[in-house]
């Protein structure tokens, strides 16, 4: 019954400790995307979307519309890599200049850049993983 | 209490410096100069010509020609830009626009962007352009004008550059300065117009120019 009580514990340690290194793991990486994120941010898109994502008048949107930004997830890398011509409307309000495409960014970078965004300026949106981006990218119109 | 001597003279300094420092201040006029002799009531005197903006006529975003005469009654602080730019120009937009807030409604005060693309950005695209701004066309005018003369204005007139440039993001290269123009068509500051600090300086320049103004009527 002593050994059997021993034994038990250990395995219920010896899982909470798994468990909690994996999830040491995940936040780890998830931060490692974040601060990568904001660097590529400040290179690629603080010029036009402003250092508090809040873009420019009715020219540049802002980048806080978590609704859209959660709406359109699957189009997000999309929009970075090929730019937009289109209007889209964020906040109710209508955007007509185009933004310009980026076409060098790596798929890295690009989730970098994603959980940087979808994580600031008041969204919170967890992980953008590099996976994800990859599918998103096979789908773009 | 007893006065104690040592820490009264610094007080006493103080005063004294700030009294001497009466003298409203005055912003520098810069760019070239050249001195002239003329003749007043039979002596000879010496004059200095300053550089001044060259005339120029240029349409803005509602058609309306500009030129030097429409700018005569006040102090006006331009730059050089192009709606399709994804450097420095929002940042750029940005800055102007803080101005522009703080001095919307003055009519000593306009405010002028050389678009330095004119292929793209036809007089529709700038009235766009400003209007989704939010700014008046009575205060800021983007005014469009053929490359040659926009580039030689930006490089006689202004002492800004820019020139044509395929490896620059949006195809053109171009200072990001704020220049401050006084009623004589003089500049009297130049400033980074991306960097917050001098933008800031720029502010407070433009009611001590304002201000020289108001003291001289």
């Amino acid at each position: 019954m002593r050994n059997y009580i021993i034994y038990s514990l250990f395995i219920v340690c010896s899982l909470a400790t798994i468990f909690s290194a994996c999830l040491g793991a995940d936040s780890v990486k998830y931060q490692r995307y974040y601060a990568d994120g904001s660097q590529v941010y400040k290179v690629h898109c603080q010029n036009c979307h402003m250092a508090d994502g809040q873009g420019l008048a009715q020219l540049i949107p802002p980048l806080n519309d978590s609704t859209f930004l959660r709406k359109n997830r699957a189009k997000l890398a999309c929009y970075i890599v090929y730019g937009l011509n289109d209007s889209i409307k964020i906040n109710g309000i209508d955007y007509q200049f185009a933004m310009p495409a980026e076409k060098h960014l790596a798929p890295i970078d690009l989730a970098k850049v994603l959980t940087y965004i979808t994580n600031s300026f008041g969204n919170k949106q967890g992980i953008f993983d590099v996976k994800e981006v990859d599918q998103n990218l096979n789908n773009c119109q | 209490m007893k006065f104690n001597i040592k820490s009264g003279l610094p007080i006493f300094l103080a005063f004294i410096i700030s009294a001497c420092n009466n003298e409203p201040k005055k912003l520098p006029i810069l760019g070239q100069r050249e001195p002239i002799e003329k003749i007043v009531d039979g002596k000879t005197m010496v004059d200095t010509i300053y550089q001044t903006i060259p005339s120029f006529s240029l349409m803005n975003q509602d058609s309306v020609m500009i030129n030097n005469d429409s700018l005569s009654k006040s102090i006006y602080v331009a730059d050089f830009f192009f709606t399709s730019c994804p450097s420095i120009c929002p940042i750029m937009s940005k800055n102007m626009l803080s101005l522009y807030n703080k001095y919307e409604g003055n009519e000593d005060v306009k405010f002028i962007s050389h678009t330095i693309d004119p292929k793209h950005d036809t007089i529709p695209v700038l009235k766009k352009y400003a209007s989704k701004l939010g700014v008046s066309s009575k205060q800021w005018h983007f005014l469009l004008g053929d490359k040659e003369t926009v580039y030689k204005l930006a490089k006689n007139g202004y002492m800004s550059f820019t020139a044509e440039d395929n490896k620059a993001p949006g195809g053109i290269t171009h200072s990001g300065y704020f220049l401050l123009i006084d009623k004589e068509k003089r500049i009297r500051g130049a400033y980074d117009g991306t960097d917050e600090i001098q933008v800031k300086q720029l502010m407070e320049d433009m009611d001590v120019l304002l201000n020289e103004y108001n003291t001289k009527n």
